[in-house]
């Protein structure tokens, strides 16, 4: 049986007297696109943060492919295959979109930053400062920032934030169409419940620093737990 | 024409412009004038690579600039030990080194905090170059004597100023288009990603202490450069050419010119000298009248000088 794509095991992180992690512990199969919800305050960005060396955990390991990346830094876990985008738009203001997308794909040795720019409709921007695009360009500048290489494991912090209705489902779409063609396994962070359901496999639901529960968006969306503490009755 | 060729033409033509320049100024005040001004918009020039670059604002500038003189011309002073060029290229590449050292440790502090430690450090060398006597001659300063020949030119052609502001214009060009090319290259995109966007150049794969290290350095060489042409033409250095005093005007100039470009620290020490000349003439206190001036500047020009051109080719209102 091959390693899981992403493993966690035991991850907590305390700030201060507060526990925002309490042990857990995750799995991602490779390929997969796995969704991770849960109220605000559950845990959902300091997870990302510890999965992605943005932030230590105070106890576990974090393994890529069976590799222990635990005590690596951001930069070093990049180049073993984990990128990751920002709940906020993360990107280089002044700097034109493509040489932002040049930089990038520089470091890891890549060449697929101009098909990546014309996938995600940033082309035409290439010349322009990343400062002077709408919001909506920026946020798949972040996207595509993160996805290019591509990484093995992509951890992605509500990618849809800020973004309309249409918008955000027309970047669903894409980014489940990008991640297909490129094998890369994906753990998504989402208020947007629409996103979610559509392009994730399976669900991953924290609360209070703990996994409440985990399985396919349809045991999700039944699940009385899930529904009594973030979904409610409607989802049902 | 390719950026690089663009660069190099500009400074083809830029160095050009200095015979013509020294044939229209007779020689007298205003060409010792422009020779100052020269030298320290070199010095202006080391603080806008460190500002545009890296972001940084810095206060201790002289010190850079003050150990290149003092290096030179310490090392001027040892006869026999080494050649004046070999003892002159010693003087920017050891303060370049040290900054490099001190920048793997410097640059990892960030914004106001960074401008005062640079302001502790400045003002330690200030300290150390009135204390250490025996080797900066203390408060009186340090009087070089120059060897009969530098670089195959006469010793006096360094000390007048008609061949000295060829000499600073030449090389104050060279540094300019060796800092253009710089923000053109890679290293350039990805030292400026950094000043972006620190955090997000780590998490795409990027270190980034060393390369803000190592603009610190090429910024603290470049001020060393222009210590080495200051000691070279007035063959005397103090520890005044170290204080803090002389750090702020450089950044008065750099801020004045703009940091954007890299020929804005010029325009900048090129206002600053022309104007304080004739403000001396109208007023003591003319530094209150240049601090207005940077404050217009800073409201209407924030890219100071040197923004104006692409300020005026942008439509009104396209800022809002």
């Amino acid at each position: 049986m091959s390693a899981p794509a992403l493993s966690a095991r035991g991850l907590a992180r305390h700030y201060g007297g507060v526990a925002a992690l309490r042990g857990v512990d995750l799995d991602l199969a490779p390929g997969e696109i796995r969704g991770l919800i849960g109220p605000n305050g559950a845990g959902k960005s300091t997870l990302v943060d510890v999965l992605s060396g943005r932030a230590p955990g105070s106890a576990g390991s974090v393994r890529l492919f069976g590799q222990d990346i635990t005590g690596l830094g951001p930069a070093a876990r990049r180049h073993a295959g984990l990128a990751r985008s920002f709940q906020r738009t993360s990107i280089f203001p002044a700097l034109p979109v493509g040489a932002q997308l040049e930089l990038a794909a520089r470091r890891v040795g890549a060449t697929d930053a101009p098909r990546l720019l014309e996938e995600l409709d940033l082309a035409r921007l290439a010349a322009v400062p990343a400062q002077e695009t709408a919001y909506g360009d920026q946020r798949r500048l972040d996207l595509a920032l993160a996805l290019v290489g591509p990484p093995r494991v992509l951890l992605l912090d509500e990618p849809a934030a800020g973004l309309t209705a249409e918008e955000s489902l027309a970047l669903a779409d894409r980014l489940r169409e990008l991640a297909r063609a490129r094998g890369v396994t994906v753990l998504l962070v989402e208020h947007d419940m629409e996103v979610v359901f559509r392009i994730c496999e399976r669900i991953t639901v924290l609360e209070l620093g703990a996994i409440l529960a985990e399985g396919t968006p349809q045991e999700i969306r039944r699940h009385p737990e899930v529904v009594r503490a973030y979904l409610g009755s409607a989802a049902a | 024409m390719s950026g690089a060729g663009r660069i190099g033409a500009g400074a083809l033509a830029a160095a050009a412009a200095g015979p013509a320049i020294a044939a229209l100024v007779p020689p007298g005040v205003l060409l010792s004038l422009l020779v100052q001004a020269c030298i320290y918009a070199i010095l202006a020039l080391s603080v806008g690579v460190l500002a545009r670059q890296n972001g940084m604002v810095s206060f201790g500038h002289a010190a850079m600039f003050g150990a290149g003189a003092y290096l030179a011309g310490i090392g001027l002073g040892a006869p026999g030990q080494l050649p004046a060029e070999v003892a002159l290229l010693l003087a920017v590449l050891a303060v370049t080194a040290v900054c490099f050292g001190l920048g793997l440790i410097v640059v990892r502090v960030h914004g106001i905090a960074f401008a005062m430690l640079t302001l502790a450090l400045g003002q330690a060398c200030f300290e150390a170059a009135n204390k250490a006597r025996g080797v900066t001659g203390g408060a009186d300063g340090l009087t070089v004597a120059l060897p009969r020949e530098i670089f195959g030119l006469p010793a006096a052609t360094f000390q007048r100023a008609e061949g000295m502001f060829l000499i600073a214009w030449l090389a104050m060009v060279a540094l300019a288009a060796l800092a253009a090319l710089l923000a053109r290259s890679r290293f350039g995109l990805l030292t400026e990603a950094i000043r972006e966007n620190e955090e997000r150049a780590r998490f795409l794969g990027y270190g980034t202490v060393l390369p803000r290290a190592a603009v610190f350095a090429l910024s603290g060489g470049i001020a060393a450069a222009g210590g080495v042409l200051y000691v070279l033409y007035n063959g005397f250095v103090s520890p005044e050419t170290v204080h803090w005093s002389v750090s702020g005007s450089a950044l008065i100039m750099a801020l004045l010119g703009g940091t954007r470009t890299a020929w804005g620290p010029l325009a900048g020490a090129a206002v600053y000298f022309l104007l304080r000349e004739q403000l001396v003439e109208v007023t003591e206190r003319w530094l209150g009248l240049l601090g207005i001036l940077l404050v217009l500047v800073m409201v209407f020009l924030p890219d100071g000088l040197s923004g104006l051109p692409r300020r005026l080719r942008r439509p009104r209102g396209a800022e809002a």
